[in-house]
């Protein structure tokens, strides 16, 4: 290999293309990376940021387009390919074995580790990168003891250690708390002096991005719609793109009248599954005829509100009131008798059971009610009955109703789940994620069924990443950012500007804006 | 005393041997409960050989080689046909008990050859049991191949990432895994006691299962546990001479299965596992299919 200098082209990809069924993940990509670099590409999730981080890391193959490292044309079988020609992989869930101590992980499958495992070498050549940037980390830890910013300096020295000289990171300061980042931000900056291209994919936190990078790529459904150098964009255009400004949705809102709070939430906080702050002090309400949206980025607590309020995880503080009760400690099954209805936002995880047939799945709403289920035998017949009835008026594409859940394609699936929350009759919708992965038919299909809802007088919290969805369906619009509503805005009169840049936390400027 | 020790090392001896094997098949995430299958088919085609050729050494080798190739059954229907550990495992163990009846009934009886020498009343296996026992710490520990087992136990998928055949290394775990148990087997019905009989080996494959949850997976622990589960079985066989009265034979042979359990409750505490990890193998269990 020869000797890398400042500004050259490293890295370059021509008309990298990924189709999935019904979807271009990857529609034509083109760019190309400089060693000294550093190159952030922007998107939303959907936009193709995945797809295109598998295929740079010999995760996924493209069906069409050519990857050329070092001027020369490359063709990855798996990511050892890609490791061994150079490109290192940070990923975002933590590629590392939790039991095993740092050395251990960063000399796992390294081509000169010998057959007896020299640690004291390898502790001092790690060490010695560690100094080069100022890394201080017990080598001898077991990962699990770590923090999240500590691992993830692991797997960069993993990557360097390998000899990386293109370092792709996947949304490096997600999980990282603001003195990390600053660390990090320091860090690979210092590498770029040393030729390396850092390649970081990211979606939210757009000053970080622009503080550091030269260049930005932003991708907005499979395509790259803009290509900046860093110096010419600014945060509010920066969103703008990735948002995109066409308006996709031609939906009629009817005219509603709306009537009393259903729900209101009053300080409700809750934490996560590793016992983190995921939402704090929230208050909102939820009035009859209302479709209130809350807008965010994936992992911004919404989730864990989501299932708060439908009665699955627990609530830390505050309080929950359906139609004046409080319902803060009823079961998730006593929400549902009482009229609150969730669509959850693992379709195949939470919302079904992928074994079992749709009159199975349906009875999941139906087993508590008499008219089914009688003496505890199951009324076969009408049960089945009930699925034909459902799966005609929402037109669910199967032969039969006695097809496993399982072989149901997403959007049908999603119809099957709206029809078995919907025919109950809620008077508090929660949809989390609606539309999330399904084409075009099934997402118009979804938002119409919402308003139709919203028409019968059902209050309907819907939580979207997709602003579009968001600002076309909502009365009101909360955009969520680390655990807090940034705000409440009016859904008629808020611009989708200030609403993207509140999603993405930039409080001050979009009040400005 | 000195005999009762003599005899509890003897037989912990054979606890260990296969009790390593199973460590280091665990340890690369793939479990065997069919030990007691494996070791019955060592310990009877082991038998069948010596007795038939007259040579030790052929009979354990035979019994080696039974042993792996029980390990290669095992790894194709887990490993390649993603089938489910511990169904296989069980399938193995009635398919030894089964077929090795059938087989061994008409060789019941003596060995009938000069029985293997012994160092101080000690079987020579005893200390090939050190030996193994220090080998496969060094090998786990300190070696690329033993990092490369642990981490295809504890994270197949990063093992993956990181460049490491998951499905080749663990092919060669759980077949070295078989061929211990088979050792282990061999050295029961060729030294411990040469004699063939139905059911032989009365469950010790079930204690050396259990040894591996109470050494927590770790080779020097395991050994000791040998160690204590070996006097144990010593006080079942004659309860009345040690402490009269107390217990019946069948109870004191529970013993490595509650202090197992016990282990296992302690291991799955908050309080442990925030001092020490999670000492299993944490994809144990789980087959590999990569995306």
């Amino acid at each position: 290999m020869t000797e890398i200098k400042q500004g050259d082209i490293v890295l370059q990809a021509r008309g990298i293309t990924k189709r999935y069924p019904g979807l271009v993940a990857n529609d034509h990509i083109d760019f190309e990376i400089r060693a000294g670099e550093i190159h952030a590409i922007l998107g939303e999730n959907g936009a193709g940021k995945t797809t295109l981080m598998s295929i740079l890391f010999g995760l996924t193959h493209p069906d069409e387009g050519e990857i050329y490292v070092f001027g020369k044309k490359v063709n990855f079988r798996s990511p050892l390919d890609a490791i061994d020609l150079g490109i290192g992989m940070v990923h975002q869930a933590r590629k590392l074995i939790s039991a095993h101590t740092v050395l251990e992980n960063i000399l796992l499958g390294h081509p000169h580790a010998g057959a007896i495992l020299d640690m004291k070498k390898t502790a001092e050549e790690v060490k010695q990168l560690c100094d080069a940037y100022g890394y201080k980390i017990d080598l001898n830890a077991k990962v699990w003891h770590l923090s999240e910013g500590e691992k993830q300096m692991v797997e960069i020295l993993k990557a360097l250690y390998r000899g990386a000289k293109i370092l792709i990171m996947d949304e490096p300061t997600s999980a990282l708390a603001p003195p990390e980042t600053e660390k990090l931000l320091e860090t690979i900056q210092l590498m770029t002096k040393n030729e390396l291209a850092i390649v970081p994919f990211i979606t939210h936190k757009l000053p970080i991005v622009l503080s550091v990078s030269q260049r930005v790529t932003v991708l907005r459904r499979g395509k790259i719609v803009a290509r900046l150098n860093t110096a010419e964009a600014t945060e509010q255009s920066l969103a703008m793109e990735m948002i995109g400004r066409e308006v996709l949705f031609n939906l009629k809102r009817p005219d509603v009248k709306i009537g009393k709070p259903i729900l209101q939430v009053e300080n409700i906080s809750v934490h996560d599954d590793k016992d983190y702050w995921a939402a704090r002090n929230i208050s909102f309400e939820v009035r009859e005829g209302e479709i209130f949206g809350i807008a965010g980025v994936s992992g911004n607590g919404q989730q864990p509100l989501a299932e708060a309020l439908a009665g699955l995880r627990k609530a830390s503080a505050g309080r929950v009131l359906f139609e004046n009760k409080d319902i803060t400690r009823l079961s998730s099954l006593e929400r549902w008798k009482k009229g609150i209805g969730y669509i959850p936002s693992e379709q195949r995880a939470v919302g079904s059971i992928g074994d079992f047939s749709l009159v199975e799945n349906l009875l999941m709403s139906y087993y508590y009610d008499d008219q089914f289920v009688k003496w505890g035998l199951i009324d076969a017949k009408k049960i089945r009955q009930l699925t034909q009835e459902l799966i005609e008026e929402y037109n669910v594409a199967t032969p039969n109703p006695d097809v496993k859940a399982r072989n149901l394609s997403g959007g049908n699936l999603q119809k099957m789940i709206l029809a078995r929350v919907f025919s109950r009759k809620p008077r508090l919708i929660i949809a989390n994620l609606p539309t999330q992965g399904l084409d075009v038919g099934a997402m118009e299909f979804v938002q119409n069924k919402l308003l139709e809802e919203k028409k019968a007088g059902a209050g309907i919290l819907l939580i979207s990443e997709d602003l579009d969805e968001i600002m076309a369906l909502s009365d009101r619009i909360a955009p969520m950012y680390e655990g807090e509503f940034m705000d409440i805005l009016p859904g008629g009169s808020a611009q989708r500007e200030t609403v993207g840049a509140l999603m993405a936390g930039h409080k001050q400027k979009a009040v400005q804006a | 005393m000195w005999e009762f020790w003599i005899r509890s090392l003897n037989a912990s001896t054979i606890f260990a041997i296969a009790g390593l094997g199973e460590v280091v098949g665990q340890r690369a995430g793939v479990m065997n409960v069919g030990v007691e299958g494996a070791m019955l088919f060592g310990a009877t085609i082991g038998f069948i050989v010596a007795k038939t050729t007259g040579s030790y050494l052929l009979g354990f080798l035979a019994g080696i080689a039974i042993g792996a190739l029980i390990g290669l059954l095992h790894a194709f229907f887990t490993i390649t046909l993603h089938g489910d550990q511990v169904v296989n495992g069980m399938g193995i163990w009635i398919l030894g008990f089964g077929l090795t009846t059938y087989i061994g009934s008409p060789y019941a009886g003596p060995l009938g050859m000069g029985r293997i020498p012994t160092i101080g009343g000690l079987s020579p296996f005893f200390f090939a049991a050190l030996v193994l026992t220090f080998v496969i710490w060094f090998v786990l520990f300190k070696t690329h191949w033993g990092l490369k087992i642990r981490s295809v136990g504890e994270n197949p998928t990063v093992a993956e990432v990181s460049g490491i055949n998951v499905v080749r290394t663990r092919y060669w775990s759980v077949i070295f895994s078989g061929a211990m148990m088979g050792l282990a087997g061999a050295v029961y019905a060729l030294d411990y006691n040469p004699v063939w009989s139905y059911n032989l080996l009365m469950g010790w494959g079930f204690i050396a299962l259990a040894l591996v949850f109470f050494s927590m997976w770790n080779p020097y622990i395991l050994l000791s546990g040998a160690v204590l589960f070996g006097a144990l079985w010593q006080v079942s066989l004659n309860p009345e001479s040690f402490l009269p009265n107390i217990f019946s034979r069948y109870i004191w042979r529970t013993f490595p299965f509650v202090i197992t359990i016990i282990i296992l409750v302690i291991m799955s505490t908050h309080w442990f596992s925030s001092r020490w990890g999670a000492a299993k193998p944490e994809a144990l269990g789980l087959p590999y299919e990569k995306d």
